[in-house]
C-alpha cells in the first residue's frame, strides 16, 4: 500500500499541471523504437564533439539567453513574452563611487563565509577555504613596502535558516570590502539579500543553485558554473545523444535537490521525453525500497541522480541489485570518491557533467596544482580551485578599484570575461560564469573526459555597462 | 555679431521666463490629476544633523515628530530642524535602521535593524533579539502593527509579538505555505496579514482562521513576464504596502497591485514605471508613492508623476496622464538622490529617504492630493 501510494505521489508530482497563464504545449507522444544506447566516451568521440560544438558556437552571432541554454530547451520558446529580463545587466544607480577612501587602513579586509564544518558541505567548505587562503597568502607575499596587506575575516555558517544574514552583518561591522562564499544555496541567498542593504559585493565560488542570480541583485558575481547549465548539458546527453526516452529522476529531498534538477526535468520534457518517475529520499537514508520499487515499475532507460555522492553511490548500487539496467547520469559531485566507493560495480558507465578535465596540462592549472600541493600537502579539488579563482578576482578588483565598495562593485559587475586557473570565464547578464561543462564517464576504474565546447559567441556582445543609465535632465 | 548677441539675449530671457513659469504650468496640468504634484524639494543632510548619507526609512508619527532610520542610527527631528541621533551607544540594537512603525494606541516607535528589533517608548529603548525573544532572525527588514501584534519580517520567517500577553509566534516554511522563509516585508490589511517573501511571492495570512494563501507569479520563470496583469509580477517581493483595499507589491522586476480581485502590473519601458527596481511603496488613499533606484513616483495606476535627478544634480518631473502625451519639465529643485529607499507621505507633504540624504517634497498649491482616484 505504501509503495503504491508513493508511486502515485511521484506520478502526481511529475505530471502536476504547471500554473501558468499559457502553459506550454504537451510533449509529443513518440512511438519510435527505443534507441537509448550507452556510448562510451572515447578520445576520438570527444574530439569530434568538441569540433562540432566549436563550429556551432562560432556561427552564433547573438547573445544567448537563459545561461546559453539551447533554443529548444528555453521555456516559452514558441511565444513572444510580454517582457524579457536579463537581456542586459541591471546597473547599480546608487551613489558611493566618489566617497573618500577610509583613512588609517591597517588591512584590506575580505569576508569569507564558509559552510558549517560539521554539516554536509563542511569538507568542501574547508577545501574552498584553503584555495582562498592560498590566493591571499600569495598576494600578501608579493605586495610592495607601503602597500596595505589583505586580511581574511573568516566565519562559519550554521545550519539554520537566516544564519548567513547575521554573519553578513558581522562582516559589515568589520568593514570588509567584499565577501567570498558560500556553497550552500540557502545561505548565499540570505547573504545576498542582506548585502543589498549593506552594499558589499559577493563573489560566489561554489553555490550551484540556479536561482541565486535570478534575484536581480547587482551585488554578486558567481565564478562557479551552476546547475542550470549542467541540466541542459545532461538533458542533451540523455535525450539527444543517447536517445533515452524513459527517464527517471532520483534526488535528495532538499532545496538543493529541488532546484538542482528542476531545469533537467523541464529540459527533457521540452525535448519530448518527460520524466517517467521523480522520486525523493532524505539525505543519508538507506531505506530506499519504496523508491526503487517505483523506479522499477516505471521501467526507465535512464536514471538521473542528484544528491551527496555517498547517497547516490548507495542508491546506484541498490538499483542495479534490483535489476534496473538503465543508464546512469549525474552531476559533478559524483567525481568525489564516496560515490565510487559506495556504488562499487554500479559506478561503471555513470556519465556526469564536470567543469573541466582536472588532468589537463596547461600552465596556469599545473602551476596552481603545484603551489597548492606545496602549501597544503594535498591536491586541490574543484572547490579549492574556484575558491582560489574567486579570491584572485576579488584581489584584482580591490587592487584596481581601491578600498571603495562601490568601485569594487563596478569593476566586478562589469566584467564580461576573466581568466583563472580553472579556465576562461564568461559572465552573462546575471553575472554567472557560463563556461560550458564537460562530460565525464566512469569506465574501468577511472573517469574519462569529453572536452567542453569552446566559448566564442558571448564574446561578440559585450554586456558591461556604464555606472548609470539615468538620462540627463532636459534642457532648461 | 551684434544681431546674434541680441538674439541670444532674447533667447535667454525667454528660457528664464519659461523656467520661472514652469511651476504655474505644472499647476495647470496637475489640476486635472487626482494625485499630488511636488513643486519643489527641500534637502536634509549632514548640516542638519543627519549622521550619514544613506537614509533607509522615514516616518512621521502622530505627534508630528519626524523619525529617520539611517545607515548610522535612528534620528528624530527636533526644534530648528536639527536631527538628534540614537545609536548603539544609547541602546539601539544596531546602527543600521531598516524600517519603522508607530503603535497607534501608545505612540511607541518600533524600529527594525540589521541586528534586532527595538521599541522606543518613554525615552527608553527595549531590544529584541533572536536569542532572547521570539524574533526569528536578527535581520529585520519590515515591521508593522496589527491588532496589538507587532509583526516583524526577518531573514528567517515572520515573528509576531502579542503586546497584550508578550507571547511570540513564528511563521516560516515549517508551519505555513511559505515556499521559503526569507521574508522582506509584512503589512497589515485590516484583519489580514500580507507577507512579502523573497522567492515565494506574497503570502496572505488570516490570523483568526489560521489560514495561509499564496500569490505567486503565474509565469513560473524569472526570465519572463509572459502576460501583464496576470498576478504578482515576480516572486521576489522586495516590499509590500496596503491601504484602502489595495495591495502594492514592489519587486526588482517591476510593480504589482492587487485589489482583491484583479492584478495590475507595471514594468519599465512598457509603462510609465521609471525602473523595474522598485524598493518601497507608501500608499495614501488609493494612490501610491513608489521608491525606485531611478527616482520616485506617485500613481493611481492610471496617471503617473515621476521625479528624476540627473548625474549633475538637476531635477525634472514627468507627468503621464491618461490620453495625453507625457509632459517632461525641469524643476527648480531636485530630489537629493534618485536611489529612493523609503517614503512617508500624507495629503500635505512627502518625505523621501534616499541613498544620499533626505528630501521633503512640497506640493504645489491647489494640489488635488485629497481626491480619491477612480481605480479602473
Amino acid at each position: 500500500m505504501r509503495i503504491s501510494a508513493l508511486f502515485l505521489l511521484s506520478l502526481l508530482a511529475v505530471h502536476a499541471p504547471r500554473v501558468a497563464a499559457y502553459p506550454e504545449p504537451a510533449a509529443p507522444v513518440k512511438a519510435e523504437p527505443d534507441t537509448c544506447v550507452s556510448v562510451p566516451i572515447t578520445p576520438e568521440a570527444a574530439q569530434a564533439a568538441a569540433r562540432t560544438n566549436q563550429a556551432a558556437a562560432a556561427q552564433a552571432e547573438t547573445y544567448h539567453y537563459y545561461a546559453d541554454t539551447p533554443e529548444e530547451m528555453v521555456p516559452y520558446r514558441n511565444l513572444d513574452p510580454y517582457y524579457r529580463y536579463w537581456l542586459e545587466r541591471l546597473p547599480f544607480r546608487g551613489p558611493g563611487r566618489d566617497y573618500p577612501d577610509p583613512v588609517d587602513l591597517k588591512s584590506l579586509k575580505v569576508g569569507l563565509l564558509s559552510p558549517a564544518p560539521y554539516g554536509p558541505e563542511g569538507a568542501r567548505g574547508e577545501r574552498t577555504r584553503k584555495g582562498v587562503l592560498l590566493a591571499f597568502e600569495e598576494e600578501n607575499a608579493m605586495r610592495q613596502p607601503g602597500q596595505i596587506p589583505f586580511e581574511v575575516i573568516a566565519k562559519e555558517d550554521a545550519p539554520l535558516w537566516g544564519s548567513a544574514a547575521n554573519i553578513t552583518v558581522e562582516f559589515k561591522d568589520n568593514d570588509v570590502l567584499g565577501i567570498l562564499g558560500t556553497i550552500d544555496g540557502d545561505a548565499t541567498h540570505v547573504a545576498l539579500r542582506a548585502t543589498l542593504k549593506l552594499e558589499t559585493y559577493i563573489i560566489n565560488t561554489s553555490d550551484p543553485d540556479p536561482t541565486l542570480t535570478e534575484t536581480q541583485v547587482p551585488w554578486l558575481t558567481r565564478v562557479f558554473p551552476e546547475d542550470r547549465q549542467q541540466c541542459f548539458r545532461l538533458a542533451d546527453m540523455v535525450v539527444r545523444q543517447r536517445g533515452c526516452k524513459r527517464i527517471a529522476v532520483l534526488r535528495e529531498s532538499s532545496r538543493p535537490g529541488r532546484v538542482g534538477v528542476m531545469h533537467f526535468v523541464n529540459d527533457i520534457r521540452r525535448l519530448g521525453s518527460p520524466a517517467v518517475a521523480h522520486l525523493l529520499y532524505k539525505a543519508g537514508d538507506r531505506s530506499l525500497a519504496e523508491q526503487i520499487a517505483a523506479i522499477k515499475a516505471a521501467n526507465p532507460d535512464a536514471v538521473l541522480f542528484y544528491g551527496q555522492p555517498a547517497d547516490v553511490g548507495f542508491a546506484a548500487a541498490q538499483l542495479r541489485q534490483a535489476g534496473i539496467t538503465a543508464q546512469y547520469f549525474g552531476f559533478d559531485r559524483l567525481m568525489e570518491g564516496a560515490f565510487v566507493k559506495n556504488a562499487g560495480d554500479a559506478a561503471e558507465g555513470m556519465t556526469i557533467t564536470y567543469f573541466f578535465n582536472p588532468e589537463r596540462t596547461d600552465k596556469p592549472w599545473v602551476e596552481f596544482l603545484d603551489r597548492f600541493q606545496k602549501r597544503w600537502g594535498e591536491k586541490p579539488d574543484i572547490y579549492a580551485a574556484y575558491g582560489y579563482d574567486g579570491a584572485k578576482l576579488m584581489i584584482e578588483a580591490v587592487n584596481k578599484s581601491g578600498p571603495n565598495r562601490f568601485r569594487i562593485r563596478d569593476y566586478l559587475a562589469n566584467l564580461d570575461s576573466w581568466d583563472g586557473v580553472t579556465g576562461h570565464m564568461v559572465f552573462d547578464a546575471r553575472w554567472d560564469n557560463i563556461a560550458p561543462f564537460s562530460f565525464a564517464q566512469y569506465q574501468r576504474g577511472k573517469w574519462l573526459f569529453q572536452p567542453a565546447p569552446a566559448i566564442t559567441r558571448l564574446d561578440k556582445k559585450r554586456l558591461s555597462q556604464g555606472m548609470t543609465a539615468v538620462p540627463d535632465a532636459p534642457a532648461k | 555679431m551684434k544681431i546674434a548677441g541680441i538674439f541670444c539675449l532674447r533667447l535667454a530671457s525667454l528660457v528664464t521666463l519659461l523656467w520661472l513659469t514652469a511651476p504655474l504650468q505644472i499647476l495647470a496640468t496637475e489640476a486635472e490629476l487626482p494625485l499630488p504634484v511636488i513643486e519643489r524639494f527641500e534637502t536634509f543632510g549632514k548640516e542638519q544633523g543627519v549622521p550619514t548619507n544613506k537614509v533607509h526609512a522615514v516616518l512621521k508619527t502622530s505627534d508630528g515628530k519626524l523619525w529617520i532610520g539611517t545607515w548610522d542610527g535612528l534620528c528624530v527631528r527636533e526644534g530648528e530642524g536639527k536631527f538628534r541621533r540614537y545609536g548603539p551607544e544609547e541602546g539601539l540594537s544596531h546602527k543600521l535602521v531598516t524600517c519603522m512603525v508607530e503603535d497607534p494606541k501608545t505612540g511607541d516607535l518600533w524600529a527594525g535593524t540589521m541586528r534586532g528589533l527595538n521599541k522606543v517608548s518613554g525615552g527608553k529603548i527595549t531590544r529584541y533579539f533572536q536569542t532572547d525573544s521570539g524574533l526569528p532572525n536578527n535581520v529585520v527588514y519590515g515591521v508593522d502593527i496589527v491588532n496589538d501584534n507587532i509583526w516583524a519580517a526577518t531573514a528567517a520567517g515572520v515573528g509576531a509579538l502579542d503586546l497584550k500577553t508578550g507571547a511570540w509566534k513564528i511563521y516560516d516554511h515549517n508551519n505555513s505555505n511559505m515556499h521559503e522563509p526569507w521574508c522582506y516585508a509584512v503589512k497589515g490589511a485590516k484583519d489580514l496579514i500580507y507577507i512579502g517573501v523573497w522567492g515565494a511571492g506574497i503570502v496572505e495570512h488570516n490570523p483568526q482562521e489560521g489560514t495561509f494563501k499564496a500569490y505567486r507569479d503565474p509565469d513560473g520563470d524569472f526570465h519572463y513576464d509572459l502576460v501583464p496583469d496576470d498576478g504578482p509580477i515576480n516572486d521576489i517581493t522586495s516590499w509590500l504596502a496596503w491601504n484602502d483595499g489595495l495591495l502594492w507589491q514592489c519587486t526588482y522586476f517591476g510593480m504589482s497591485r492587487y485589489d482583491g480581485k484583479y492584478w495590475k502590473t507595471w514594468v519599465q519601458d512598457k509603462t510609465p514605471l521609471p525602473s523595474n527596481f522598485t524598493q518601497f511603496a507608501w500608499p495614501v488613499n488609493r494612490y501610491c508613492w513608489i521608491g525606485t533606484d531611478k527616482g520616485a513616483s506617485v500613481t493611481d495606476g492610471t496617471n503617473w508623476v515621476n521625479y528624476f535627478v540627473g548625474e549633475a544634480g538637476a531635477g525634472w518631473v514627468e507627468i503621464h496622464q491618461s490620453g495625453k502625451a507625457m509632459e517632461k519639465r525641469p524643476m527648480s529643485t531636485a530630489l537629493c538622490n534618485g536611489f529612493v529607499l523609503g517614503i512617508w507621505a500624507d495629503e500635505k507633504e512627502a518625505w523621501l529617504a534616499t541613498s544620499k540624504g533626505l528630501s521633503r517634497g512640497i506640493f504645489a498649491s491647489g494640489t488635488a492630493s485629497g481626491k480619491v482616484a477612480v481605480v479602473k
